[in-house]
């Protein structure tokens, strides 16, 4: 259908993404015909994408503390009244309020050693959704769209990408296009808006809708644009598509058994993580969970922490011990981390506030093996003092599980390539 | 390597350091396939303004004069121009390009068939003289500027909507583009995040949509960007690659702006021990100079001090008004050929689907362009007009150019050397006022639109906020860059309130329109006016006749009709 318009790339289901198209292109463009880099394309999506790799990022908006999570200090004057339990793995210890993801430790690694120079909230979480800091010129892609445009599954009829919860703050798919941007589900125990049918549109109604609007596209295609109705064509195609796929009920999570549910924490986080593990399972390249609630607890720390963490263990623990007996866990990377951590200095209103100079990360998945801490912060969780880890380390560290090449270069939106990830090197500790 | 390197093109000229004896050689490259690259000028601020601009003419310039400055270059090319657009055609391009509406069928009828000769250019000015251009006018550099924004904070509901009635108010009052944009650069003091009191202020905003300590770096980039066309902020790190721009120099234009800074505005009303925080402010330090970092080592620093594009500078250690008034008296400067060519290539890009330079706002010395002599006379009139926003409308709208039928080229890349129009997709504020207009106004869903405090977040909730989350693009990018999404085709296609809208029974104008014209014909016409704005053709006619004896209800199968037009490519097309 689309193959007279050499210029646009087709891929899995006929959705175009030109810019993806040009970047590629950009260099041998005078030499090579279109025609058999459209071949190309095909045979490398066929043969090179996913491999089976999956990603799952579980964000926890606001900044989470360390002290609170997975680096206690109990006894320094920055730890507070929070106390340290013991984990599955003998020497590991994390806060109180994470009893099921202590149980589950010997698939989880930490990274106590985390730093960075973002300490505001936007600028935080586009860096460490990104790896690059905010720039108004260049759209950096989020994360997601990264690995989708490097994993995607050709022939897939749902998104690569689904974002559950929250709005992501504006990080879609930068440069790398439409076609790699975050598909948002608001809440995981409702179908996600606009992929019903609506009331009294059967399918075969919609059949004949579809046919009727290609037979009254005709005229316009011929007077203003052959290319630009087709363009629009594959999209509602590709939509179609999606409502009629069979495998859209794997956004309807009251299809699993109660117990399962239950297992998750019927909290919307526990309830994203168990959407996040149906998606992944079905195809769908990567999940980003984002309903965990405000991390940013300048004021109440350590109760809120308490109530945010009881709807976040749960879910995190659940998805990887169903994603381990499911035989998913080797092929899907989870990670745990928000955008930075907080103070040691608890303040007047027993709130912590901003810290991106030490933080913690969990990971789980794709080769990461489990039940070890890289890096340590000092005995007061002031500073880093082994193995400081950066964000451009981690993206590398992602990239490393995933099987990316992390100075493989995207064509950008300002005319330049720009490398998956700039500088930084893999925490290739944690990989057994 | 820009990636529209790649993309044939038939004729460029670049408008370094030229003269205007290269102005005039630009159709002799009319066969060359290759983009020509001058060698930079020798000297950093060699030859910024091209010399052309000093000898352009200083009387205001007419439609025709562009139209046949244009017909010079096209036909030393063997271009031909595609033919005018009906009448039917141009009521619909005008009123989405400066209202951001669709004509009702009565405005459509009453158009076409008025016999007045100059009746395209009486709508013109009808048009700019309406409150929904100020609208139009203002959604249109909201969205230019504040889609860049670092701080997605500016996105707030009060802080957004204040800058964009702020927008609008200046054009109301017939501000120049040079006093608007001074007031950008020279802005200061509170936004709230709940509205009140930003009707001063509000102008902040342009600067505030950066924030943090990469803040001065992002707001000089911004500023070239937006008002001179030029980016140059890959000479952050390094000297452009592809450009005449050198690191120093962006550090420089940086440096204006390292004495304002912004900061939260507390609520001193709060209870003791809880912070609230009622907006963000623009404040002036009294001391700072702007760290240059080592290009190898960012902790070797070096003090950089202001001094502009062109090399004007200013004393040492002047202070923040002085620093960015001196800024903005050089962007606005009439000498400075890159603030009248850069709105008169948006503008003209806006309303042709094409710019001189794509995107437009990627302009400057090494830049290609397509036909720069014909920018140049554009530009002149602008600054001739002293910066008169309406009046580059009307003379861009009243050239033949404009008024040609819309047409790809041999694919969706290709320049079209301005031969005819390039359809360009709605934005998503066009997109949702044509659908109001064809549906019947969308349930608002009263109970997401917050009054008092809440309502800072109230444009982000009901149906109206999802459609322009999913619809909206950044106004810079290239028409044939806005890609489409499979959530906006979902939206059209699915969504239970807009499809409550297209049924044929109860309140609705489909069934009103079905009760008033028990002829099929007459109601398919009417139906074809109201969603597309014109009549449908004979084949469109019969493919709708044919569909509505399948069907057999009439009402269903004008359901499906109506269903087709409004997830139509044309319907969110302006052709």
């Amino acid at each position: 259908m689309l193959t007279h318009n050499e210029f646009v790339r087709v891929n899995r289901d006929g959705v175009l993404n030109r810019r993806a198209f040009i970047g590629s292109v950009a260099a041998g463009a005078a030499s090579a015909s279109a025609l058999s880099f459209m071949d190309t394309v095909r045979a490398e999506a066929d043969t090179l994408k996913k491999e089976g790799l999956s990603c799952i990022l579980l964000f926890m908006q606001g900044g989470p503390s360390q002290f609170e999570t997975f680096d206690p200090k109990p006894g320094a004057s920055t730890g507070g009244p929070t106390k340290a339990i013991k984990t599955a793995v003998p020497g590991i210890e994390i806060a109180e309020g994470w009893e099921k993801v202590a149980a589950e430790m010997k698939n989880i690694a930490l990274i106590r050693s985390m730093t960075s120079k973002e300490g505001n909230h936007q600028r935080a979480v586009f860096n460490l959704h990104t790896g690059y800091p905010p720039s108004g010129s260049v759209k950096y892609p989020s994360l997601g769209a990264l690995v989708a445009n490097e994993k995607f599954e050709p022939g897939f009829d749902l998104p690569s990408f689904v974002h559950v919860g929250g709005r992501g703050e504006g990080i879609g798919s930068g440069f790398l296009g439409m076609h790699f941007a975050p598909f948002a589900v608001q809440n995981p125990s409702q179908m996600p808006n606009n992929v019903l049918l609506p009331g009294g549109v059967t399918d075969k109604r919609m059949e004949r809708r579809l046919g009727l609007l290609g037979k009254l596209e005709r005229d316009f295609a011929e007077a203003a644009g052959k290319a630009l109705v087709e363009d629009h064509r594959a999209l509602v195609d590709t939509a179609a598509n999606m409502v009629r796929s069979p495998r859209l009920k794997a956004f309807d999570i009251s299809q699993e058994k109660d117990s399962v549910r239950d297992s998750y924490g019927r909290s919307p986080f526990g309830q994203g993580c168990l959407l996040a593990r149906r998606l992944i399972e079905t195809g769908v390249t990567f999940v980003e969970v984002n309903n965990s609630g405000n991390w940013d607890t300048h004021d109440d720390n350590f109760n809120r922490v308490k109530t945010l963490a009881g709807g976040v263990d749960p879910g995190f623990a659940a998805l990887v011990a169903d994603l381990k007996e499911r035989g998913m866990l080797d092929r899907t990377l989870v990670i745990w981390m928000g955008e930075f951590g907080r103070t040691p200095n608890i303040n007047g209103r027993t709130g912590r506030d901003h810290y991106p100079r030490a933080f913690n990360v969990a990971l789980a998945g794709a080769g990461i093996k489990g039940g070890q801490v890289i890096g340590a912060t000092d005995k007061d969780g002031r500073s880093v003092e082994k193995r400081p880890v950066s964000v451009s380390d981690l993206f590398c560290t992602f990239c490393h599980a995933l099987k990316i090449n992390p100075r493989k270069e995207n064509q950008s939106n300002v005319g330049r390539p720009i490398k998956i990830v700039d500088g930084g090197e893999a925490v290739k500790e944690l990989f057994a | 390597m820009r990636p529209w390197c790649s993309v044939r093109r038939r004729a460029v000229a670049v408008l370094a350091g030229l003269s205007l004896a290269a102005f005039a050689t630009a159709g002799s490259q009319a066969d060359d396939k290759k983009p020509h690259y001058p060698k930079p000028p020798s000297g950093e601020h060699a030859k910024i303004i091209p010399d052309a601009w000093k000898t352009a003419p200083t009387a205001p310039a007419t439609a025709a004069e562009i139209d046949r400055l244009l017909a010079a270059s096209q036909r030393a090319e063997k271009i031909t121009p595609s033919p005018l657009t009906t009448d039917e055609q141009f009521i619909r391009r005008a009123m989405l390009d400066l209202t951001g509406r669709l004509p009702l069928p009565a405005d459509v009828e009453e158009f076409v068939a008025s016999k007045a000769t100059n009746k395209r250019s009486q709508l013109i000015d009808k048009l700019l003289d309406s409150e929904a251009f100020c609208k139009h006018w203002g959604k249109y550099w909201h969205d230019v500027i504040v889609s860049r924004a670092t701080d997605g904070r500016i996105k707030r509901g009060g802080l957004t909507r204040s800058f964009e009635t702020w927008l609008a108010d200046q054009v109301r009052v017939r501000r120049n583009w040079g006093e608007i944009a001074t007031a950008m650069m020279t802005a200061s003091g509170q936004v709230k995040y709940n509205g009140e009191g930003n009707n001063e202020t509000a102008a902040s905003v342009y600067l505030l949509c950066h924030s943090g300590a990469e803040a001065a770096v992002e707001r000089a980039a911004e500023t070239s960007r937006v008002f001179l066309g030029i980016q140059i902020q890959c000479a952050q790190c390094h000297d452009h690659p592809s450009d005449m721009w050198k690191r120093n120099q962006f550090h420089e234009l940086t440096a204006f702006y390292s004495r304002v800074s912004d900061r939260l505005v507390r609520d001193t009303s709060a209870p003791a021990g809880q912070i609230r925080f009622l907006g963000v402010e623009l404040v002036s330090r009294p001391r700072g100079e702007h760290q240059m970092p080592g290009q190898d080592d960012p902790k070797k620093i070096t003090l950089t001090h202001p001094r502009f594009l062109t090399g004007e500078t200013i004393a040492r250690g002047s202070s923040d008004e002085t620093r960015r008034k001196a800024l903005a008296d050089f962007v606005t400067s009439k000498e400075n050929y890159w603030f009248s060519a850069a709105f008169a290539n948006r503008v003209w890009g806006e309303l042709m689907g094409q710019g001189f330079y794509q995107p437009v706002d990627n302009m400057g010395p090494l830049q290609q362009a397509t036909y720069p002599e014909v920018l140049l006379s554009l530009a002149a009139h602008f600054r001739n007009s002293n910066y008169d926003i309406r009046d580059t409308y009307r003379i861009i709208m009243n050239t033949e150019a404009y008024q040609r039928q819309t047409r790809l080229g041999e694919s969706v890349f290709d320049h079209l050397h301005f031969a005819a129009l390039y359809p360009k997709k709605l934005s998503a504020d066009a997109l949702w006022e044509s659908l109001n207009s064809v549906l019947g106004q969308m349930q608002l869903g009263q109970q997401f639109r917050p009054q008092g405090p809440g309502a800072r977040f109230a444009g982000r909730f009901g149906l109206e906020g999802q459609f322009k989350e999913t619809f909206e693009y950044d106004p810079s990018t290239r028409s044939d860059e806005i890609e489409g999404s499979v959530p906006q085709a979902l939206m059209l296609m699915n969504n239970p309130q807009i499809n409550q809208k297209v049924r044929a029974n109860g309140d609705t104008i489909l069934a009103r329109i079905l009760n008033s014209h028990s002829n099929n014909d007459d109601a398919l016409k009417m139906l074809y006016l109201r969603t597309l704005a014109r009549k449908p053709t004979t084949r469109e006619l019969e493919t709708c006749r044919e569909h509505i004896a399948g069907v057999g209800s009439r009402g269903e199968a004008f359901e499906d009709i109506l269903w087709s037009l409004i997830n139509s490519t044309e319907f969110q097309t302006k052709r």
